[in-house]
């Protein structure tokens, strides 16, 4: 396939954030500051579980500077529980526990005081008198019937446990000439970004409408936030010109949000909460999937793979939000980028006393990317084929696109074969080996990572409905807005925040290229709520494929008007005219500028075709592509996107200190066409450190009490610069077909499989000694312990 | 994370802070405040009075005596690792320093701030064990000296008096021929390490040891030196070397965490100590005849 050759579009441009990132102008939640506003410190409980039996604040009611403080008894009775993914009504949600506390950390009650250090020092005044409860941590005794029940009400800690059998399996597994089974835990991580959760809320009682500024990433927010406090939609104005600090999916604060819309509401005085880093990690709500894989494995002896069977058990944490669906998602790459003919998949999530569990990059993809890259890495290992061989020999080719695989979703385009071939040469492969072998002769133990997988996109979230048969959702829009001015100069208008995927470059990008304009004059804004269309926020890599088309479709619209403006003028067909560089010309060598346009469509309405509406705006809402249909008989279609990334890695580590360092690092990476290189590239950067983090460093760990062990920076371990190698990243473009420019997501890229690489390495490093590491992260003590081990 | 409500003194002078020390029994010092700081915001620290040593002249200066090199309790450690003085005295500590922390750390971090704050794995405090610095408190008027090798008794503990202001630490200075090494090991780059060792021989003119300091950091609750004099005895092959190590390292208690096992402790500040003092002896063994 050949690449179109474009202007703007895949042009080495400078994003147009950088200039107030770079400056320090970004304009985040802290830097909110309204007149007369009070400051919010949640209080927190010790125990993982607990009846509340008395909140006693009488204390701090009378501190200076105090002005209220709410209890989850208060909060409980005035508004509406969060919201469910699952149809689970009796486990129920609010931003403060009421009656009973579900996990260590969770907030009891909040003062709010004139700063937030008065807060602070009147939260030590607050006696809670509580009973505590037995509780339940593991997610394999969650399940049992003899464990207690995070939510009494609910009658069990199960949330969700379905069972799908897509194909033949049963008959493929007696078939198969083997088969071999092994289980493996991803760790509990999350994205942790340096910038906490915030908001900022007001409420004006003369206008009825609440204000609200946040450092969020959330599908309809304002809707949510309306809901739970009884409002209507149009009183909720979420303003979206706020820069989000990093997120990558667990900037959702919905509980933050009505917290604090409830306390502005209450108290008619500007309310703020900036969760301090102890707050985030303990219960922020945001940790991401914690998830352990039974997985069986049918093949053949020439390495063919032709059946799955998987079990994911997931720990949820103490209430169900959006998490059980982080079981679904993988739904739609459950083979992965391989020809598996037939899968089951038994989907459990369970509710545990540890903290909430939030969307985090890939939403359940990367930890399945892990349990499918082990199996190859399995396979390989009992047939002694090479694992790159095996790879090979089962990965979809490029001519059986468009490619339907067993659980309902057609994987778009690809060519994995091409891709691999690239990185194999840009490695230098066959030096990679040697080197290996090499560091091998020195002493140390070193080791090569292979890993391919796909990343999902384009934000389609049929899993909802698959998984919860009470949700019919088949819509799943974005939108963009544009206007040219009198002057003839276009904004644009996008609908939600930017967590930093540069949706502001992207957008103006997708413009300049429509309507032949220079992009660095197009001025984008980010309006509120109530003056946006609706729009589903930069979630399932979705932004580039539908924030990018519905931009291009609004430019198309805008330009066809422009040669029906010019078509009238000139008094020929528009048939007959060319559109070049936003002016309109005829074959007669006759020119209609954007300026006449201009001049015409906000001036001259007597000039203006019959019927037309003066000035030139053009608006577009787009439904996400392939996306038409409801769940039948537990198969669906979910994302109309699928990009393709390959991770070859060599590292080595001391056999005593255990330490990995990775030599080399290069990543084959296939997202169709990129819309702006410098940003792609940066996601797939940040993801791959982000999976190293997830493969060596980083958990959210519990002590036996329910203590979480990790609770802030001194424990949880985030790669810096030194422990991220220099990345080689080598590009591929598949187009699909699916889209306007053939753009693919890459939102979730390099932390998709970067995981599985490494753990795929440092397995190849001790394959020797019979060693097998089978839970994220391999800590260095781990691996030393392990071999020592061995040794004695 | 906020601090309780403290007072806040900057003096100018020892003898003002001691003053000031003396006036609250809930007063805390204040140096570079890499770590007294988020205790603070943590509330893990609560004092009523802290007291702010930054400005007071004498404490950032580094003298060299007869026999030791001392070090102003409020000089940074960047300041340190930079100095002449101690680069050529004290070799293992400007080893060290390297490893504290990042640059930003280190241009605000003190030499005393972390002797005081006595974290286990703290590579000047393994230094000053090692080397058996001597620390020196002032209270009142009077100056009270400890042996570092008995500083230390506790993770975050010491036998300091409360009611004293640590002023300077004394690190004796190398023989002529000398020979250092200092390793550890972290999950990252400058993290708090999971084990830590530094060694250093002072040997003679006709190049025998003279003395041989090893000790071990971050694996317990405060480093220990470990008693290796066996070696003196040795031609420090490295046979001899691995088999002292083993047997010393024996007895020191290792603490088990998250992040490693106290297998893992012992099996690496073991292997470290061994390399240190290989090091040690190879600097002196392949630097050119004087």
């Amino acid at each position: 396939m050949v690449e179109k050759k474009y202007k703007f579009i895949s042009q080495p441009r400078h994003p147009s954030e950088n200039r107030r990132f770079v400056a320090g102008r970004g304009n985040f939640v802290a830097d909110i500051d309204r007149p007369n506003m009070l400051h919010v410190a949640p209080l927190s409980s010790h125990y993982p579980a607990a009846i509340i039996n008395n909140i006693d604040i009488s204390e701090a009611m009378m501190m200076d500077g105090v002005i209220d403080v709410i209890t989850g008894a208060e909060i409980g009775a005035a508004i509406q529980p969060l919201m469910n993914g699952l149809d689970t009504p009796k486990v129920q949600r609010f931003p403060l526990a009421v009656n009973r506390v579900r996990y260590a950390g969770e907030w009891v009650c909040a003062v709010v005081a004139e700063s937030r250090a008065i807060a602070e020092d009147a939260l030590e005044k607050i006696i809670i008198d509580a009973t505590p409860q037995p509780f339940v941590l593991d997610a394999e005794e969650a399940l049992l019937p003899s464990s207690p029940p995070v939510h009494p009400e609910h009658g069990s800690n199960i949330l969700l446990d379905r069972k799908f059998v897509w194909g033949t399996v049963g008959e493929d597994f007696v078939n198969a000439e083997h088969n071999l089974s092994f289980s493996v835990i991803w760790g509990r991580n999350s994205t942790v970004p340096i910038e906490t959760f915030g908001v900022v809320a007001e409420w004006n009682g003369w206008d009825n409408i609440l204000d609200v500024w946040a450092s969020v990433q959330m599908p309809k927010y304002s809707d949510q936030i309306a809901r739970c406090l009884n409002l209507p939609g149009n009183a909720v104005r979420v303003h979206y010109d706020v820069d989000v600090g990093g997120s990558y999916g667990v900037k959702r604060g919905i509980k933050h949000a009505t917290l604090i819309g409830y306390i502005a509401r209450k108290l008619g005085r500007p309310i703020r909460f900036i969760e301090d880093r102890l707050e985030n990690m303990r219960a922020g709500d945001a940790h991401g999937p914690e998830r352990k894989f039974n997985v069986e494995v049918a093949f053949e002896s020439d390495g063919n793979v032709r059946s799955m069977r998987m079990r994911a058990l997931d720990n949820a944490g103490a209430y169900a939000g959006r998490a059980p669906f982080q079981l679904g998602k993988p739904i739609s790459a459950i083979v992965g980028p391989y020809q598996i003919n037939s899968v089951s998949y038994h989907a459990i999530s369970v509710t545990s006393n540890k903290t909430v569990q939030e969307a985090v990059r890939g939403f359940g993809q990367a930890p399945t990317n892990y349990a499918i890259e082990t199996a190859m890495d399995r396979v390989a290992s009992f047939l002694k084929m090479d694992r790159l061989a095996l790879r090979q020999r089962n990965l979809i080719r490029s001519d059986q696109f468009p490619y339907l695989i067993p659980s309902g979703s057609t994987y778009d385009s690809g060519d994995y074969h091409a891709v691999i071939d690239k990185v194999l040469a840009a490695a230098d492969y066959k030096t990679l080996l040697v080197k290996r072998d090499h560091l091998r002769d020195e002493g140390m133990m070193a080791g090569i990572g292979i890993a391919a997988c796909l990343e999902p996109s384009g934000g389609n979230s049929s899993f909802e409905p698959l998984l919860n048969e009470a949700n019919k959702t088949s819509t799943w829009m974005e939108s963009c807005q544009i206007n040219v001015d009198g002057l003839g100069h276009l904004t644009a208008r996008i609908h939600t925040t930017s967590s930093g995927q540069g949706h502001e470059t992207l957008v103006s990008t997708v413009l300049g290229e429509v309507l032949e304009i220079d992009p660095s004059n197009i001025r984008i804004t980010r309006p509120n709520s109530l003056e946006s269309l609706p729009g589903n926020s930069p979630v399932g890599s979705r932004m580039a494929i539908m924030l990018g088309g519905a931009a291009a479709r609004s430019a198309e619209k805008l330009k066809a008007k422009l040669i029906k403006i010019a078509a009238h003028s000139l008094g020929i067909d528009a048939e007959k005219l060319t559109y070049a560089g936003g002016n309109v010309l005829a074959p007669d060598g006759r020119k209609h500028t954007w300026q006449d346009a201009v001049e015409l469509a906000h001036r001259q309405f007597h000039n203006l075709p019959e019927g037309m509406d003066p000035g030139l705006a053009a608006f577009d809402i787009m439904q996400v592509p392939t996306g038409n249909a409801l769940p039948v008989d537990g198969k669906v279609h979910m994302y109309p996107c699928y990009s393709f990334e390959f991770h070859l890695v060599l590292l080595a580590f001391d056999p005593v200190i255990g330490r990995p360092e990775i030599h080399s690092y290069t990543v084959g990476h296939d997202c169709g066409t990129v819309i702006n290189p410098a940003i792609v590239s940066g996601m797939t950067y940040g993801g791959i450190a982000h999976g190293i983090g997830a493969a060596l460093l980083e958990e959210f760990a519990y002590d036996p009490n329910g203590q979480l062990m990790t609770q802030s920076f001194l424990d949880y371990l985030m790669p810096s610069s030194h422990e991220v190698p220099p990345i080689q990243i080598v590009k591929h473009c598949t187009p699909s077909p699916h889209t306007v420019f053939g753009q693919k997501g890459s939102g979730e890229s390099g932390y998709l499989g970067s995981p599985a690489a490494i753990s795929s390495a440092i397995n190849d490093a001790v394959s020797a000694l019979d060693i097998r590491f089978e839970k994220l992260p391999i800590r260095m003590s781990a691996i030393s312990d392990a071999i020592a081990n061995k040794s004695a | 994370m906020k601090p309780v409500n403290f007072d806040y003194e900057r003096p100018r002078t020892i003898d003002e802070a001691c003053e000031l020390l003396a006036s609250n029994s809930n007063a805390r010092i204040l140096a570079g405040g890499q770590s007294l700081i988020p205790m603070l915001s943590m509330r893990l620290s609560r004092p009523s009075l802290l007291i702010d040593i930054a400005h007071i002249k004498d404490l950032s200066e580094i003298v060299a005596t007869d026999t030791h090199i001392e070090i102003g309790a409020m000089v940074r450690q960047a300041v340190a690792k930079n100095a002449k003085m101690i680069q050529e005295y004290i070799p293992l500590l400007s080893k060290a320093l390297h490893h504290v922390g990042h640059p930003p750390t280190r241009a605000r971090g003190t030499i005393g701030g972390s002797i005081a704050h006595a974290d286990p794995s703290a590579e000047i405090a393994l230094v000053a064990v090692t080397l058996g610095a001597e620390i020196t408190y002032r209270v009142g008027d009077d100056d009270h000296m400890f042996d570092a090798t008995e500083f230390f008794i506790g993770p975050m503990l010491t036998v300091a008096p409360p009611d004293g202001c640590l002023v300077k630490v004394g690190f004796p200075k190398t023989s002529k021929i000398c020979g250092t090494g200092f390793y550890e090991v972290a999950p990252r780059r400058s993290d708090y390490a999971l084990a830590s060792a530094a060694a250093q021989i002072n040997f003679d003119s006709k190049g025998a040891a003279k003395t041989i300091r090893v000790g071990v950091g971050s694996i317990g609750d405060f480093p220990e030196r470990l008693d290796v004099d066996h070696l003196l005895n040795t031609d420090l092959n490295d046979e001899s070397i691995i088999a002292t190590v083993k047997t010393a390292i024996t007895e020191i208690e290792t603490v088990d965490d998250l992040h490693a096992s106290a297998e893992y402790r012992k099996r690496v500040a073991a292997h470290l100590a061994v390399k240190a003092l290989q090091t040690a002896r190879d600097e002196v063994r392949e630097a050119p005849a004087k």
